[in-house]
């Protein structure tokens, strides 16, 4: 197993390099090619034309489009993206320190959003053609059409206003210092043995996260729904039944299984939403994470700050890509050889 | 020194009027709801914050960028560069302009080409260091020589050496007349850093941990989400009452609301006027809702047809019902303004009001060549969230022009935007803007506004540069103030730009709290204490 999953990784890697440089490319010109001016933003109103020109002389913005492109790779390929126009540092270390937080929100979302839509999916799957089935369905048709913002309204209505019994804004406590290890306050915290501070970071993701798992959780109980219903007609599900298997141990042990091929590839696919409703849910919540950089830097026209989270983003789906590729084969064993 | 400044009227308290017609959008969504729900919870129910007098939180809608405050002249943040850095001069809550880091200030010369100023003996940086005359030097002549891109530059452009006298006293040298050069030592970006301990770190060193001479020392900073401010017990103005401030960086402003509302924070700042209504029923909490020196405003790039018709810039001025504008986005508080600078400040022009008058509009109309069935047609560029309901007011001017036969396809933008294309002279049409200035001088409002040479400005007329470089090299205050007022009304009256409301700032605190609060807008937790 272990040969096959790295080969399944050394081969999606080795596509990850053309890919990344293609995408790359793209996000370079198109960022150019917008009608922005990143020098607008980067001198006092009283600069002559002539400190403009030395500016853009400076930062390489009067080279030829293909040439600014070889430099920025090459000074990527070194870990330089850039400095950052609005924030006035380097682009990296700016999103090394904000991208673990948005993760850290997006995985727990993820797990969140797991823990309603599996026994979502399935009750409602159960609920097939029964009488409750039109109830269910208006409820996740209801929980599909509040957008994650609005979750977040609600929740902080609900939770943080009328019975305030969760924090809504920051990353943990006052008080609390993260220790700066990994960047995951959860792991952080529980390596340097601060439960208190654990729980405070773990209360201020509640909120945030179940925005963005109300907002992702329908979407898994549809998919894992129809799958469960597909499978419900597989002969295997005959013959498990034929052998005297109960319904939910047919529906648990194997249906399940079956039906997650299809939802595990739509989790993969909408993680990219997911990281992207992250975006909205940052600022509603001061979660600093990339989405509050990246709503800063869209603000402020600043060219590397926007084309470093892009990057960053572009590896983030590349690797999501592979892990859905190697929990397929996982799962999959007619796909081990592909 | 001595100026002329007349205080603004002093806050008003919230005026509680129901009849706001804002329209929904998501902030508004939580305010409806919240308006039904939230009058169940008593203020007391989560006050912790209050309790603990020697402690603020403040819920704040912006960021600090860069702890460089010679960067950038972002207005917003500025209350946090003057709680680290302090200012060499400051204004007053009634915008007087008063010493602070520079003690005394005084022309040595009649053209008003070299200032002479005295430093304070006691002013120590947070690592304990004194400051001198070379970090004045420093930081507001030689950091701007060695890069342009840093904004203080530009806020002192005339500025051609700081000549060291001793430790405490020096000249600022100027290329020419500047006779308006003390207000832009209390204005944007002109902050004293440590010269020794930046050149040792280097702005990205400085960046991460700043050192300032401030009231207050920055001790932590979570970006997007959290700082923490912590007193300086050796600041020469003493130790502040409040010991610990921690700034919670909230942009979206119904959970700014949420957060005053549950009594997580002490104080919320710029919140919409109706949310800021709301919670001024509620016992526990104040809301201060008072105009301050920022003006709101239509600018007019000349170059876009048909703007550059006189009588098509007439009809749109006239068609603005500024005091329904007020009373539907701002309760009745904020002020109709007929010049290019708010009552209270030097050029105020008391005696001249540019009318509403439709029917003067629709003449105005007819006489550029449209009417009924040739309507004006223009795009209406405007921010949305970058101050409160300014997309808001733009679609009712829209409406108000419609009614007269001028249709306005509104196109939202960003600040960020909005500067290049007024750089590059390529904005789409007139511009609804809120302009800020803490100095309340003239030099400011329209000094800046009409100066065709300015990278942002938008009335490009040529023949207006003898004009403004006449007037900020005039030495003789009343000669340069009677020079602005008549350029107020001659800009009113021929429309250049059009002049609508002065701002209003919105403020909610617990009732335990007692902020001093600053015509200009700022807000300062170094002048507030707890009752």
């Amino acid at each position: 197993m272990f040969q096959i999953i790295s080969a399944i990784v050394f081969r999606r890697l080795l596509l990850a390099i053309p890919t990344l440089l293609l995408l790359s490319l793209v996000v370079f010109v198109v960022l150019r090619m917008l009608p922005v001016d990143p020098l607008a933003m980067l001198l006092p109103a009283s600069a002559t034309a002539a400190d403009a020109a030395a500016l853009r002389q400076q930062l390489g913005f009067d080279k030829p489009l293909p040439q600014q492109f070889l430099i920025w790779l090459w000074q990527a390929l070194n870990g330089n993206l850039g400095i950052s126009i609005n924030f006035r540092q380097s682009v990296l270390p700016l999103m090394v320190s904000a991208l673990p937080a948005t993760l850290e929100l997006t995985l727990v979302g993820l797990l969140l959003a797991l823990l309603i839509s599996v026994p979502g999916g399935v009750l409602a799957f159960v609920l097939y053609q029964r009488q409750r089935e039109t109830a269910a369905d208006i409820a996740v048709a209801l929980m599909q059409s509040i957008p994650a913002f609005l979750w977040s309204l609600l929740l902080i209505l609900a939770f943080g206003v009328l019975w305030p019994v969760l924090p809504f804004s920051g990353r943990v406590g006052e008080g609390v210092v993260l220790p700066g290890i990994t960047g995951f306050a959860l792991v952080d915290l529980l390596l340097v043995g601060q439960f208190d501070a654990w729980l405070s970071a773990l209360s201020h993701l509640v909120l945030p996260a179940l925005a963005l798992a109300l907002g992702f959780a329908p979407l898994v109980i549809r998919v894992l729904r129809s799958s469960l219903i597909d499978a419900a007609s597989e002969p295997y599900v005959e013959v498990a039944k034929l052998r005297g298997l109960s319904e939910t141990r047919v529906l648990w042990r194997h249906m399940l299984k079956n039906a997650s091929l299809p939802t595990i590839t739509m989790i993969g696919v909408q993680f990219g939403f997911l990281f992207g409703g992250a975006l909205l849910v940052e600022m509603i919540f001061g979660f600093p994470g990339v989405g509050n950089l990246m709503v800063q830097a869209v603000k402020g026209n600043d060219l590397p700050l926007i084309q470093g989270i892009a990057l960053i983003f572009c590896v983030l789906m590349l690797t999501i890509t592979i892990v859905v590729d190697v929990l397929y084969a996982v799962l999959n064993p007619r796909l081990r050889n592909l | 020194m001595t100026d002329a400044f007349q205080p603004f009227p002093g806050p008003l308290e919230a005026d509680l009027q129901r009849d706001l017609r804002d329209p929904a959008r998501r902030r508004l969504f939580l305010g409806g709801v919240a308006a039904g729900v939230g009058t169940l919870l008593p203020w007391e129910m989560a006050g912790a914050q209050v309790a603990d007098k020697s402690t603020l939180s403040i819920a704040y809608p912006v960021d600090v960028p860069t702890w460089d405050p010679n960067a950038l002249s972002i207005p917003t943040i500025q209350n946090l560069y003057q709680s680290v850095f302090d200012s060499p001069l400051r204004y007053s809550p009634q915008l007087k302009l008063q010493a602070r880091q520079v003690k005394e200030w005084q022309w040595a010369d009649t053209k008003a080409t070299r200032l002479e100023i005295t430093l304070r003996e006691d002013i120590l940086f947070h690592d304990g260091t004194r400051m001198t005359m070379e970090d004045v030097k420093f930081s507001l002549a030689d950091r701007a020589k060695a890069d342009k891109k840093l904004l203080v530059g530009g806020m002192l452009n005339t500025v051609s050496d700081i000549e060291v006298l001793s430790p405490t006293k020096g000249a600022i040298v100027f290329n020419r007349p500047t006779p308006a050069a003390p207000i832009y030592l209390a204005f944007l970006a002109a902050y004293v850093v440590p010269k020794a301990y930046m050149l040792k770190v280097g702005p990205e060193g400085f960046n991460a941990k700043p050192i300032g001479a401030g009231p207050y020392r920055l001790v932590e900073h979570q970006r997007g989400s959290r700082i923490v401010l912590e007193a300086f017990d050796k600041y020469w103005g003493g130790a502040p009452a409040i010991k610990q401030v921690i700034f919670q960086i909230v942009p979206e402003a119904s959970a700014r609301v949420a957060l005053v509302e549950s009594g997580r924070v002490g104080m919320a700042t710029q919140l919409p006027m109706r949310e800021a209504q709301r919670l001024a029923q509620k016992t526990g909490i104040m809301t201060k809702m008072y105009p301050f020196s920022e003006v709101y405003m239509l600018r007019i790039p000349s170059y876009v047809k048909p703007l550059e018709n006189d009588h098509v810039r007439a009809a749109m001025h006239l068609a603005i019902d500024k005091a329904a504008l007020s009373k539907a986005f701002y309760g009745g508080v904020a002020k109709p303004l007929s010049v290019m600078t708010p009552e209270g400040t030097p050029s105020y022009v008391g005696d001249f009001k540019y009318p509403y008058d439709k029917a003067r509009a629709i003449a105005e109309l007819k006489a550029a060549g449209y009417g009924p069935g040739n309507p004006v047609s223009l795009t209406f560029l405007s921010t949305n969230g970058l101050f409160p309901n300014d997309y808001d007011m733009a679609r009712a001017i829209a409406q108000m022009w419609k009614a007269v036969g001028i249709h306005a396809t509104i196109e939202e933008t960003t600040p960020a935007k909005l500067v290049e294309a007024a750089q590059n002279g390529k904005l789409t049409g007139p511009l609804l803007y809120s302009w800020a200035n803490s100095t309340g001088d003239p030099e400011n409002y329209a000094g800046r506004i009409f100066d065709p040479r300015l990278r942002f400005s938008t009335w490009k007329d040529m023949a207006l540069s003898p004009r403004i470089d006449a007037l900020m090299t005039e030495v003789n205050e009343e000669k340069r103030m009677a020079g602005y007022k008549a350029l107020n009304v001659e800009s009113s009256q021929k429309s250049w730009a059009i002049p609508l409301l002065q701002a209003v700032a919105s403020v909610v605190y617990s009732s335990t709290l007692q902020p001093t609060l600053f015509d200009n807008g700022y807000i300062l937790p170094a002048e507030f204490k707890y009752r």
